[in-house]
């Protein structure tokens, strides 16, 4: 059985090659990636925390069995993002015929990252709820949630964007550019004021 | 309650899951490239067989059809050809797109290389004769083929003695003043010529050659030819 110092200096690359030795390396990975999954999954899916354990279950199953298919020319959090975000695309599409409603952790500071990087005029503070938050989102194009998501709340950078959903970086850019017009458009008409 | 690593590793423990081996990924790499290959080679192979059929048209032969020129190359494009070009293409451009790194390229760029790439291979096919070659094996072996390549059957177009158009194969050569054919239909005609008569490039006046000429029907069975030209190639 591992310990915790056996996994904490080592890189994600190191345990991917361990991991395919000895299971139980595979156990430093799950630990690794489950906070962040389990944030990323719930964020642009409409899962609940059970139904979001259950598919983060799945996908760390599917890493395991692909993970001869790592290319090391990737980065490994793009790569096993890129399966999680594949799995609960998936997943959407089985359950599509169900009425869905999206469901967004209320995220304070989302609407401040994107606000700084979006001009919305605007003199006054004024605190958003969570609902708000959610409208928002909702009245946004999948494409443009997602690369949001990925950009303001996972932090990811262009190339790890196009590495997880598999788009060329100009793609990725453009996408970006007009989700966040999008977005200044929806709080405009909202009239919100940040 | 368990954690949910301990219910990962319990799940692969109890379905004795196992990574894919690694040349399963590299299998499928290797079939992904190889399938692009094939289309970019075949879409190639079509685009040289597409520029022999224009190279080889007679376009100037419309005033003998009482056509107008762009109802003649309407109908003399090679449509089976062109079809057959755009499908590899759009095969090409969707294999690699599943390549590993396919997906970082512009869907511009890599049509863009796709069809510059099936250019130039087409090119260097057509340099070596292949469009000819390959056009004439279908001729041969595919019964409807030159009823579907293209609008206008061209033995069609060349059976129409009374418009001054008369394609068939030499039969025997009689020394300066002519040679006999048989024309698309079966008819032997025999065919003068003279010193005025122009011979194009590389047409050979020998027997079992095929031949078109153009120039005007003397009776049932004799057509004196004004322009005698190859089969294929001009």
């Amino acid at each position: 059985m591992l310990d915790k110092n056996d996994c904490q200096e080592k890189t994600d690359e190191e345990l991917v090659r361990l991991a395919l030795k000895n299971q139980d390396f595979f156990a430093c990975l799950v630990e690794r990636y489950e906070p962040k999954l389990m944030r990323y999954v719930r964020r642009i899916s409409a899962a609940t925390q059970e139904d979001a354990e259950d598919l983060l279950q799945e996908i760390f199953v599917k890493v395991y069995r692909n993970l001869n298919g790592f290319d090391p020319n990737l980065k490994f959090s793009s790569w096993i993002y890129r399966i999680a975000h594949n799995q609960v695309v998936s997943q959407w599409r089985k359950t599509k015929s169900r009425p869905q409603v999206l469901k967004f952790e209320a995220d304070e500071d989302f609407l401040k990252f994107i606000a700084s990087d979006v001009d919305l005029a605007g003199d006054t503070e004024r605190k958003f709820s969570g609902e708000e938050v959610r409208e928002f989102l909702k009245r946004l194009d999948k494409k443009y949630r997602e690369v949001l998501v990925l950009k303001f709340l996972e932090e990811k950078d262009y190339q790890e964007i196009s590495d997880i959903l598999e788009k060329p970086l100009g793609t990725v850019a453009t996408l970006i550019n007009r989700a966040k017009k999008q977005f200044a458009k929806i709080v405009k008409e909202k009239k919100i004021k940040f | 309650m368990k954690k949910l690593c301990d219910k990962v590793l319990e799940k692969i423990r109890k379905e004795k899951i196992e990574p894919k081996p690694r040349w399963h990924f590299l299998l499928k790499d290797y079939f992904v490239w190889l399938a692009f290959a094939v289309s970019a080679f075949v879409g190639a192979l079509a685009f040289c067989v597409t520029l022999s059929i224009v190279v080889d048209n007679d376009w100037d032969i419309y005033r003998y059809l009482s056509m107008s020129p762009a109802k003649h190359i309407l109908l003399s494009l090679p449509y089976l050809w062109i079809v057959v070009i755009l499908l590899f293409l759009g095969l090409a451009f969707y294999n690699y797109k599943h390549t590993k790194g396919g997906y970082r390229h512009g869907t511009f760029v890599v049509l863009a290389l796709s069809i510059a790439g099936s250019v130039v291979l087409g090119l260097v096919f057509h340099s070596l004769g292949m469009g000819r070659k390959i056009d004439r094996i279908f001729s041969q072996n595919l019964p409807f083929y030159q009823n579907v390549h293209c609008c206008c059957n061209r033995k069609d177009i060349w059976s129409q003695p009374e418009k001054g158009l008369l394609g068939g194969r030499i039969l025997n050569v009689r020394l300066e003043n002519g040679f006999d054919i048989e024309d698309f239909g079966g008819i032997i005609w025999q065919v003068e010529k003279n010193n005025e008569t122009l011979i194009r490039g590389p047409v050979l006046i020998i027997e079992n050659e095929e031949v078109k000429l153009i120039g005007e029907k003397r009776d049932e069975r004799r057509f004196r030819a004004r322009e005698i030209r190859p089969w294929s190639g001009k």
